[in-house]
């Protein structure tokens, strides 16, 4: 499926990887994959836009809702006075980049990969499926943007939570992808 | 919310809050032990050692990390 994806879509998903490290999680969700989608120019990113959301909010409210389900909630831990930024950044002095999500990963007995979640598999089949319906042979991001909100998600509910009109956010997404 | 205001929300009666907290505080630990333990062994500590410095039985410490390192 991997090598159908364009660069944007690829993009995302290895953005995805990368917001998970940064955010500690020990898993990838359809949430990891919004935000990379938000973050990075492309079709996902302008239906977004065009839909009339504050897209920087929309990122700021996911990857609060990203902390708050992790088990290092850097909130929580603010208030009790500590402040996970300086931890990580003295612990990676220390221990090399990356070095309190791979200790996640050793707890879990996951050493490399951060895997992605059902939900999150779910919705690249779903990106897929989007991208056949649409007459597609690719698949862009504005394909994993329709895959991510064709069911509920996770994703998608950051998206309502935001104030986005799901409905027509899909229908941004499918007109700039048919136009791509 | 301001750091002055967290603080003061730990403090407060919401036992979800503290709880919340607690758990975040023990992943860090559970973190930083996996860390900590990885490279002591690698520089050659004993897990007697390690089990030392932790303050815990050597069986304890060498259940929980000997898989994993």
């Amino acid at each position: 499926m991997f090598e159908r994806f364009t660069k944007d879509a690829r993009f995302a998903v290895v953005g995805a990887q990368e917001i998970a490290i940064e955010a500690h999680s020990g898993q990838i969700d359809s949430r990891h994959l919004l935000v990379a989608l938000a973050e990075e120019d492309g079709p996902a990113r302008s239906a977004l836009t065009d839909s009339g959301l504050d897209v920087a909010e929309l990122v700021r409210q996911a990857r609060a809702n990203i902390n708050a389900g992790d088990a290092l909630d850097p909130a929580a831990l603010a208030a009790v006075g500590i402040d996970l930024d300086e931890v990580t950044r003295r612990t990676e002095a220390t221990f090399g980049e990356g070095a309190l999500a791979r200790a996640g990963r050793i707890l879990r007995g996951r050493r490399k990969h951060i895997p992605f979640t059902r939900d999150a598999k779910k919705s690249l089949e779903l990106a897929l499926r989007e991208a056949i319906r649409l007459g597609s042979k690719e698949i862009d991001g504005g394909h994993l943007l329709l895959g991510l909100t064709r069911a509920e998600s996770p994703a998608r509910s950051v998206l309502s939570g935001a104030g986005a009109d799901i409905e027509q956010v899909r229908n941004l997404a499918e007109g700039k992808s048919a136009a791509a | 919310m301001s750091q002055q205001a967290l603080v003061a929300s730990a403090a407060g009666d919401d036992p979800a809050d503290g709880l919340r907290a607690v758990r975040a505080l023990r992943e860090l630990a559970d973190r930083l032990e996996a860390l900590q333990v990885e490279r002591a062994r690698r520089l050659g500590w004993s897990w007697q050692d390690i089990a030392g410095a932790l303050g815990v039985s050597r069986q304890a410490v060498h259940k929980k990390h000997n898989r994993r390192i």
